[in-house]
């Protein structure tokens, strides 16, 4: 109904290039595909555009016959048993759900042994106790600094 | 031998069969890899991912499509993603032939002849503006148009592959030969 209606309207550039695509399969009605070449035969803007889409055509069509790689069925099938192959030398002792555990288990034991390592150097004097040698000291009896500079 | 046939043998472990699929389709996926990259290397090596894609993949396909309509979806798939790595990469080499003064632009309009298209078509480079006109569309119209025009797949099928319905389809190949209709216009009167 469409194309009935249009083919009763007046061929004109717009309507002309609208139905380019159809002119070049062959499939417009007859009606149409005669006004469409009468219009295309006095108008050079729509026979450039045609010239031009029958250029995106060729160049469609040339990629279209480009032939593939002879041995890309060997090129797949190698990739393929490379990718088993290193699928089996990859043995995990963690599969599936157990990896997220494993892992976040492996996290906390890195933790707390960095907090054990911290402990084993920390300084004396965060130790908290005194040592009995140094608790015995009479600070009375020692000589002043004072003296000692005197003399 | 069918291609249900034959998924079942090598979900069994007979791996080699599967070079069969690749005979039997690699034609197939390789023009419409082509439609996406437009380079016969660049296809080649799209076509090898899909193939392996899908041989990975083959445990989980479910026979409720034909497999060549499961091969197109990996193949459409992998092509999209390809592009838009490679839109990345275009965008940092337009910034350094923007940089590095390119004269392609110049070398087109001298050496094209308005009235014999076939002039143009000689040299590779001449081409190149269609593709571009091509690869500019939004990427479900440019789908819809590769699966037509390279595979000269019918609506129905292509409406399968895209997971959409036949109208969807024409209403994207409608929109798609619009915009390209008016790309490749707005560049002959720039290029020729």
């Amino acid at each position: 109904m469409f194309l009935t209606i249009k083919s009763q309207l007046k061929m004109n550039c717009k309507l002309c290039q609208e139905n380019l695509d159809a002119y070049r399969e062959g499939s417009l009605p007859a009606g149409i595909m005669t006004q469409v070449e009468s219009h295309l035969e006095t108008c050079d803007s729509c026979r450039r555009v045609l010239k031009i889409q029958l250029l995106a055509d060729r160049v469609i069509g040339v990629e279209k016959d480009a032939e593939p790689d002879p041995f890309l069925a060997t090129r797949v099938m190698a990739g393929i048993e490379n990718l088993e192959n290193a699928g089996m030398e990859k043995v995990t002792p963690f599969p599936g759900l157990l990896r997220p555990a494993f892992i976040g288990l492996s996290i906390a034991a890195a933790v707390l042994f960095g907090i054990f390592l911290g402990n084993l150097s920390r300084p004396a004097y965060e130790a908290g106790k005194i040592p009995v040698e140094l608790a015995l000291i009479n600070d009375a009896s020692l000589e002043s600094v004072d003296l000692l500079s005197l003399e | 031998m069918t291609d249900n046939e034959l998924i079942k043998l090598i979900l069994q472990g007979e791996r080699d069969k599967f070079r069969i699929f690749v005979e039997r389709y690699q034609q197939m996926i390789f023009r419409t890899c082509m439609g996406f990259v437009h380079n016969r290397e660049d296809a080649d090596d799209l076509t090898q991912d899909v193939f392996i894609q899908a041989y990975q993949s083959l445990p989980d396909f479910k026979m409720e499509s034909a497999f060549s309509t499961w091969l197109y979806r990996i193949a459409v798939n992998a092509s999209l993603n390809k592009i838009r790595k490679s839109r990345k990469t275009n965008f940092f080499q337009l910034i350094g032939s923007f940089l590095g003064g390119s004269n392609q632009e110049a070398s087109l309009v001298s050496a094209s002849d308005p009235d014999n298209p076939e002039a143009i078509l000689i040299k590779e480079e001449h081409s190149q503006w269609l593709r571009d006109a091509l690869d500019s569309l939004p990427e479900n119209q440019r789908t819809a148009i590769v699966l037509s025009k390279y595979d000269d797949l019918p609506q129905r099928e292509i409406a399968r592959i895209m997971n959409i319905t036949e109208g969807a389809v024409e209403a994207l190949l409608q929109r798609a030969k619009k915009n390209l209709r008016e790309k490749l216009s707005a560049g002959k009167e720039k290029k020729l």
